[in-house]
């Protein structure tokens, strides 16, 4: 018997110290493996944050695409677009097809806009304007909006077009005639025109694709054959998965200690800028906040320089770049780049003084998100800089669930919070208007409270401006209005970094030129390289 | 009806109402966290409306006790509701990883006794001696140190400075098995795949190993305590006298008396595991349980908080009376204690 059992034990360790010299990635040659934090939903019309974009903008098309190296649009599933502007006619391609191997109509795209109008989930709000989406015929399709918006077509960018024949027959339980939307089908399959197709789906693991050999556009030789995204890896696992050669792109929420140990390891840096920035907001209806002054002090006190070194992870390469202004360098309406703010403590002092609140007379609470650690870092660079001016604080740690309650009232709303505001279609409407303008105060991404009446005619003329001169001029006007009042610290432009193994070429992320302004797009895979 | 039956007839009567218990006070904890739900479920652009009509899909619009029983109608239906997390059935996901985290828990209790009571009896045998010394000391180590700290260590050490062991997930990327028990190293088998079953094996070594060294560490101290204690009573003294090899003292008089106590904390600490190993999952990716009610705690998916916590309550409440019954079965006295009067 012992025999048996010692012979047992050593076969299955030889077995299994023979698999310990096997290559784990023997097959890594054209298999891309990146990783994001957050689970990736595969339903398109639920897609909102990171990881689901770089699933949709690769399992699904839009009728346009950011122009890569610049601002505006291209047509993409479109041949082309006409406005009389309350309307948009799209002309579609006819050469395309879905995975499926259905022929994608005008009909699929009445499809998917009514679809995500309905679940009324993710980015849903964008189509807000939207009156109705109808297919004029077969391969063209118009859009009727309740008033001219130049922001649309940007947010077509968020509208990825999903096979209606595919979910059709897929439906699951629900009421009425489309039941369940095709809900528990998309949030396990894909059934767009994408250049990769869905193997599996593990909400937890990863998410495999694989290449559509069929995509209306073709897909390089050179592109990744097979992509794994894996979800939720710790910062040192995937630290230790790159330097051994099993991990190829990190994501960007990586400690900065950690790309820069990656980097002088010999990983290359890629990153993705344009269309966000790191916002310090304060609440303008809670003394001493609801003076000008106050605000203007406390601005001109923050240190600009010190916030870009916090973050800086090589010489050349950081997590964000100095701010000029309230917009972000690069979209309608910034400031030149070289115009960066600057700590003022003379000015600062001036404007302390002008203000009809002391110093001696309140505690300010600087707030910070729990789940971000680097904001408990620029929560007590806020308190030094305060400090200087004889403004006491005390630092307050929230987790998110408990900010975004908070930030409903305004009494409950902290003096100070910090936060990372993005332009969900790079369009500068989707950055501002949720933050600025008085009808949306009171949401996690406007606890300022903002009621300016300037502001808001600078925001509404930018959304309906109806060419780039008219928006330019729009936004411009708003960028000084929020520089003259100061609802907010207009920290740093933000630039997402990630590491990655010298397997993978990605010029979207590696050469502005090829740049889309656009969070999540640069990961289209059918643009990158695999160098082994 | 026997002593054994009517011992499990009243732990499962127990159990059952310790399981409604959970339920009720989990299901109220879970709504007192603070945030809403329905706005981390739909993140940080959802609009106003976006949020109340999930509410109202959720039935938050309606009070505790009217949330409750539309749970528990659910439940007796065999539905749990629908992850916020996943958009999935909370069934569905419980049902895949589940078996992930029962996989790597069982290969770390084997590890558990198979290393810690061992080195429990080595330690008690030569009581005060080098290997006594030297088992005390990598005992306190292993329990002194939580099991996410081992698991940094060991993924250093046998990963990366020694790439021994794979780094991260079940298997490698090159296998791909179809899961039937969604237990990877029986699927493997199944799929007659001798060489993925090495691959998941050598896998789970290392993260099996970092939830197993507190436990190790705490067997052996224990099974050492126990055994010493044991060796002090008189019938260990009369073996002695009548001239029982040391060995046979060790192994068959000393310590089954001294398994017992060992034995309970054993499947507490096993049954324990299924919630702790959370950390471990997560440094080595291990797409577990354990690490999905983490992560529906922090987004307030309240379906799947509950479904989480009422699985590991049951399995915690299962290994307790099997831990009953093995007592039961080493210990006459408990057994026939379950006699009617």
């Amino acid at each position: 018997m012992r025999s048996i059992f010692t012979t047992v034990a050593a076969a299955a360790l030889s077995a299994t110290a023979l698999s310990a010299v096997l290559p784990s990635d023997a097959l890594a040659g054209g298999v891309l493996r990146l990783d994001e934090v957050a689970v990736g939903e595969l339903d398109p019309g639920k897609a909102s944050d990171y990881a689901d974009s770089i699933l949709m903008f690769n399992v699904y098309d839009t009728l346009v695409l950011p122009k890569q190296g610049g601002p505006g649009h291209v047509p993409h599933l479109a041949e082309s677009w006409e406005s009389d502007g309350n309307s948009y006619t799209f002309t579609l391609r006819t050469d395309v097809k879905f995975q499926s191997g259905n022929t994608m109509t005008a009909d699929d795209v009445v499809f998917s806009f009514d679809r995500m109008k309905t679940l009324g989930q993710g980015l849903s709000y964008l189509f807000g304007i939207v009156e109705s989406a109808e297919a004029v015929d077969a391969n063209i399709v118009r859009f009727n909006l309740s008033q001219p918006s130049a922001a649309f077509v940007a947010s077509l960018v968020r509208l990825p077009i999903v096979d209606k024949a595919t979910v059709m027959a897929n439906l699951g339980d629900g009421e009425g005639d489309m039941k369940d939307w095709g809900q528990a089908y998309l949030s396990a399959n894909g059934a767009g025109t994408g250049a990769y197709k869905v193997t599996s789906h593990n909400p937890q693991e990863e998410t495999v694709m694989e290449k559509n050999a069929d995509y209306f556009l073709g897909v390089a030789d050179a592109a990744p054959d097979t992509v794994r995204l894996r979800y939720g890896l710790e910062a040192a696992t995937v630290r230790t998965l790159i330097a051994q050669g099993e991990h190829d792109i990190s994501s960007q929420w990586l400690p900065p200690e950690v790309i820069k140990a990656l980097a002088a390891d010999g990983a290359q840096l890629l990153s993705e800028s344009g269309t966000g920035a790191f916002y310090v907001k304060m609440n303008t209806t809670k003394p001493p906040m609801d003076d000008v002054n106050c605000r203007l002090a406390l601005s001109k006190a923050f240190d600009y320089e010190a916030a870009i070194k916090m973050i800086a992870i090589t010489d050349e390469i950081s997590q964000g770049s100095p701010s000029t202004g309230g917009i972000p360098v690069g979209m309608f309406g910034a400031n030149p780049a070289d115009a960066i703010l600057t700590r003022d403590m003379d000015a600062a002092k001036t404007h302390l003084a002008e203000c009809q609140h002391s110093p001696d007379d309140f505690t300010l609470e600087l707030s910070w998100i729990a789940e971000v650690p680097l904001e408990e870092r620029f929560a007590l660079l806020m308190q030094a800089n305060f400090a200087e001016l004889g403004i006491k604080s005390e630092i307050k740690k929230l987790p998110w669930a408990l900010f975004s309650e908070q930030v409903s009232k305004p009494e409950n709303t902290p003096h100070i919070s910090q936060l990372f505001v993005t332009a969900v279609t790079g369009d500068p409407d989707t950055l501002l208007y949720g933050q600025y303008h008085s009808t949306a105060a009171g949401t996690w991404q406007s606890p300022e409270y903002l009621n300016d009446a300037e502001v808001d005619k600078h925001l509404d003329a930018g959304k309906t401006a109806t060419d780039d001169a008219g928006r330019e001029a729009a936004y411009a006007a708003l960028n000084a209005r929020l520089m003259e009042i100061a609802p907010s610290i207009y920290g740093y432009d933000r630039n997402s970094v990630f590491a990655a193994s010298n397997r993978v070429r990605v010029p979207a992320l590696s050469d502005p030129e090829k740049a889309f302004g656009l969070d999540g797009m640069g990961f289209s895979f059918r643009l990158m390289e695999m160098t082994e | 009806m026997s002593p054994v039956v009517r011992l499990l007839a009243h732990r499962l009567g127990m159990s059952l109402i310790v399981l409604v218990g959970v339920s009720m006070l989990i299901f109220a904890i879970a709504r007192i966290i603070p945030g809403d739900p329905a706005r981390i479920a739909l993140g940080p652009n959802a609009t106003a409306e976006q949020v109340e009509n999930l509410r109202q899909a959720l039935h938050l619009d309606q009070s505790i006790v009217v949330q409750y029983g539309h749970f528990v109608a659910d439940l007796l239906r065999g539905d749990l509701g629908v992850s916020l997390y996943t958009n999935r059935p909370v069934i569905v996901d419980i049902a895949q990883f589940l078996p992930a985290t029962l996989e790597l828990v069982l290969a770390a209790g084997i590890m558990m006794i198979g290393i810690g009571l061992p080195l429990g009896i080595i330690s008690a045998r030569y009581r005060g001696r080098w290997p006594d010394n030297l088992v005390r000391l990598v005992s306190l180590l292993g329990v002194s140190a939580p099991s996410f700290v081992w698991a940094v260590i060991l993924m250093l050490l046998f990963a990366f400075f020694l790439p021994i062991f794979p780094i991260a997930g079940r298997i490698s990327d090159i296998y791909s098995i179809e899961a039937v028990t969604g237990f990877l190293l029986i699927d493997t088998l199944i799929a007659g795949n001798v060489a993925a079953f090495s691959d998941a094996a050598w896998h789970i070594v290392l993260p099996a190993f970092a939830l197993a060294v507190s436990g190790i560490g705490q067997a052996a101290r224990l099974t050492r305590a126990n055994m010493v204690e044991t060796y002090d009573k008189p019938y260990i003294e009369m073996a002695r006298s009548y001239g029982f090899p040391d060995r046979r003292i060790a192994n068959r008089f000393a310590f089954r008396p001294s398994l017992i106590p060992a034995l309970t904390i054993i499947g507490l600490d096993f049954a324990a595991m299924l919630g702790n190993a959370f950390l471990v999952e997560a440094v080595f990716a291990w797409p577990g349980l354990s690490r999905y009610g983490v992560a529906v705690i922090l987004r307030k998916d309240l379906n799947a908080i509950v479904g989480t916590v009422l699985i590991i309550s049951a399995t915690f409440l299962i290994m307790n009376i099997i831990v009953d019954l093995l007592i039961a079965f080493i210990n006459p006295r408990i057994r026939h204690s379950q006699r009617p009067a």
